[in-house]
């Protein structure tokens, strides 16, 4: 561990996002920002929470960071709080740009948002939140980690992550509508189709370098005979780092836009692929932040989506999957969606077998990859990979029952799992449900 | 003459002996014999080195009589009565009873003249 | 000693049960407000049902995977909210007092009862001061206040136990498990012990959105 430690501090130093931005600071700058976030941006829960918590430790056992460390208390959940919130209230903001670039690293790269301590903790503080609060702070300083802010500033500019450009948007749709074709000549990818039943919205990374994901899309809208559309405008973007980066405005744009392209469509719900980030931010906090208790537009993850199809019987099942698969809960979709059982149907309605991993459903261990902390890029690789030990673990476990094939239903689990399982050697093929259903549906015959 | 007054003497200094010997005896605990399993011991009381420390002459000071309608009766004690003929174990109307009555009889007068004990543990010793 | 046992069971008795109850209803009203002017949002997301629902799984031993994860921690815990409450509610000594003074009486626990709940409640603060200073996630996140509260809430156990056995002469261990007491209702509302107030509150909180966005379990 100690080893790992001292290459993760190492390649930390790569970091220029931190680097240069802590070069910057001023001690009258630091503690203006942060006693304008602390005090003007928090409200009722960030004082109760503060207040409430008695430093019983209870959290730490949730943490996968923790539990991976060897039980090291600064990777514990309150542990994360006493080294960034607790001196920030006590010094008033008067604290040094030494302790904002640790701050940075915690909250950016020790932290994936992922809820799981506010279920062992008997009071339900919101420690994610709190860390999302330490992110905003961190924003504001300038000091957010290089590819993180990259990503950032992609959504400013283009209104996606990954600066696909408006032409690039649109060839690449109808460049997977023409490989479609291939397979189903009378298949399109309908764009701008105005009052469709369904908007399907991506995260940017699909058409920058994953588009065999929306020709399966296609494919399975397609033979399920959906009324479904998709933008040619900006707006086609449902993922949002600014949301990770603590860029509020940002990620509101962003949001908006989304949004606001649904209803031009005049569609009567979006429904999106499998990515968990993407659901978190148009379901919990893009549309906060704009001020609607619930999304404006009924959001269906893809989880919720293939449920009904295989429920309904408009997709149909030729052969079932037959490598034993486990399942990976991601936590945005099922601690922040409660999306576990229709997961675990569609599981059982398209493959031979599920083997579970423990535990499993909403107190699943997270990836390490979500709430930004694989956008923060390679300076981090080695730390996101110590710090889930206990996923290989869990990985492994379920491979020693059986399993052959890895589920994760989430595009941040996805490459997140991907990187653990090469790491620790596990040797698990990992796929989506997309994957899955496309390769084992009835599709229409080629005539 | 002579010889009815020596039995007379004799007579009377027998029954003043008995009667100091069986009803003059000083008393050392409060009778709490009228509790239904008390949770303390009885609380320690020496009724003449008490009375002499404190100076009281007045039997009716702590032995008091009340009417019918609760009106002290001055000039009147009780001192030939329990205190539970009178109190009961639970309060009635302004009666207290009896462990409230005891309280307010010792302590309540410790606290008034800022004299004696006055916790818990200074009265029912173990 | 008479001044001062008639001071600390009168005025400043008086003036504990006062910044007590005032305390907390001052934090609860402060906390209402600044729901109101900085997040409203929360009031449309706090459902009974829900908020309920968390609080009953939490409030049960063993009723959530966190409980079951550590049955030595859990029971002490319970054990210790449990006496810590129960006793000096239903302890015949304190009835005696508040009869005396306004006239109410209620069920009392035996003597020789409330004595071994009191132990129990005293041995209960060792235990966690031991696990403060001995378990490394825990000492992580300590400091002295964490100590000083875990004090407050003992001394006046500390004190009663020494008191009721007798341990000392005359009214001053009496009059100190007097001040004890005082001492810590009087700071409980200003102290991260106003847990007993809002841990209320962001439990149902999380419930609510646990169970009305989230619909996924929180226990």
């Amino acid at each position: 561990m100690a080893e790992t430690d001292k290459d993760s501090t190492k390649s930390e130093e790569l970091d220029e996002g931190i680097e240069v931005g802590v070069r910057r600071l001023t001690p009258e700058r630091i503690q203006t920002v942060i006693n304008s976030v602390l005090g003007a941006e928090t409200g009722a829960r960030f004082k109760a929470y503060i207040q409430t918590c008695i430093h019983c430790g209870l959290c730490s056992d949730a943490c996968h960071f923790y539990l991976s460390n060897d039980k090291d208390p600064r990777f514990s959940p309150v542990g994360k709080v006493k080294q960034t919130i607790w001196p920030m209230i006590q010094a008033k903001g008067r604290v040094d740009a030494a302790f904002i670039r640790r701050a940075a690293q915690i909250a950016h790269t020790e932290c994936n948002l992922c809820k799981r301590c506010v279920q062992y903790c008997p009071f339900g503080i919101d420690i994610a939140y709190m860390m999302s609060m330490v992110r905003r702070i961190i924003h504001k300083l300038g000091v957010t980690p290089l590819y993180l802010q990259d990503t950032a500033h992609s959504h400013a500019a283009t209104m996606n992550q990954m600066w696909v450009k408006g032409d690039e948007w649109i060839d690449t749709l109808q460049w997977q509508e023409d490989e479609a074709r291939e397979e189903i000549p009378e298949l399109r990818i309908p764009l701008e189709k105005e009052g469709a039943d369904i908007m399907y919205s991506v995260i940017a990374p699909e058409p920058k370098f994953q588009a065999q994901l929306i020709y399966q899309a296609a494919v399975i809208m397609h033979t399920a005979g959906v009324n479904w559309t998709m933008p040619a405008s900006m707006g086609w973007d449902n993922s949002d780092m600014a949301m990770f980066s603590g860029d509020n405005e940002i990620m509101g744009r962003v949001k908006r836009a989304h949004f606001e392209t649904a209803a031009r469509l005049k569609v009567k719900k979006i429904v999106m692929g499998e990515c968990g980030h993407a659901f978190r931010s148009v379901y919990d906090m893009g549309n906060r932040w704009l001020g609607w208790a619930m999304p404006p537009i009924p959001i269906v993850h893809a989880i919720e989506f293939y449920h009904d199809l295989l429920k309904s019987g408009r997709i149909r099942i030729a052969r079932k999957y037959d490598k034993p698969v486990t399942l990976h809960d991601p936590c945005n979709v099922v601690r922040g969606g409660g999306l576990h059982e229709m997961a675990r149907y569609v599981v059982s309605q398209i493959c031979e077998q599920l083997v579970e991993m423990h535990p499993n459903r909403e107190h699943n261990y997270c990836c390490a990859a979500g709430g930004g902390v694989i956008n923060c890029g390679p300076p981090y690789k080695n730390k996101r990979m110590a710090g889930n030990r206990v996923k290989a673990e869990q990985l492994f476990d379920a491979k020693s029952r059986g399993a052959e094939t890895l589920i994760a239903p989430c595009h941040n689990c996805h490459s997140g799992l991907h990187d653990i399982v090469h790491h620790y050697e596990i040797g698990l093929d990992i796929k989506f449900f997309g994957d899955i259903i496309y390769e084992c549906m009835e599709k229409p015959e080629n005539p | 003459m002579n010889r009815m007054l020596f039995w007379g003497m004799t007579i009377l200094s027998i029954a003043v002996a008995v009667c100091t010997a069986f009803g003059q005896e000083d008393m050392e605990l409060v009778d709490n014999g009228a509790f239904d399993r008390p949770q303390r011991p009885p609380a320690i009381f020496e009724h003449d080195a008490h009375n002499e420390m404190a100076g009281l002459d007045d039997c009716a000071e702590c032995h008091h009589l009340y009417d019918e309608s609760g009106q002290k009766l001055e000039g009147e004690s009780s001192e030939d009565q329990m205190c539970a003929d009178c109190h009961e174990l639970k309060d009635v109307g302004s009666k207290p009873g009896l462990r409230k009555a005891f309280h307010n009889n010792c302590k309540g007068c410790h606290v008034a003249q800022e004299k004696g004990p006055i916790a818990c543990a200074q009265c029912h010793v173990r | 000693m008479h001044a001062l046992y008639q001071f600390v069971a009168g005025p400043l008795a008086w003036a504990a049960f006062i910044v007590f109850l005032g305390g907390l209803l001052y934090r609860l009203i402060r906390l209402l407000i600044l729901v109101r002017n900085r997040e409203p949002f929360i009031s449309s997301y706090m459902s009974w049902r829900y908020g309920l629902r968390s609080i009953v799984h939490w409030l049960t031993p063993f009723g959530t995977v966190r409980w079951r994860t550590m049955p030595v921690l859990t029971v002490v815990t319970f054990v210790f909210h449990l006496f810590l409450l129960i006793t000096p509610i239903f302890l015949l000594s304190h009835i005696v007092l508040w009869d005396e003074a306004w006239g109410l009486t209620w069920w009392a626990l035996p003597d020789v009862l409330a004595d071994i709940m009191c132990a129990i409640v005293i041995a209960c603060c060792v235990f966690f001061a031991v696990r403060r200073s001995t378990q490394p996630e825990v000492r992580f996140v300590t400091d002295s206040s964490d100590y000083l509260i875990l004090l407050l809430t003992a001394a006046p156990f500390l004190t009663g136990f020494v008191a009721y056995h007798q341990w000392t002469e005359g009214a001053w261990m009496t009059i100190l498990h007097m001040f004890s007491g005082e001492l810590m209702l009087a700071l409980l509302p200003f102290t991260r012990l106003g847990h007993m107030l809002l841990g209320w509150l962001t439990r149902a909180y999380m419930g609510s959105e646990f169970g009305g966005v989230r619909h996924a379990r929180d226990w």
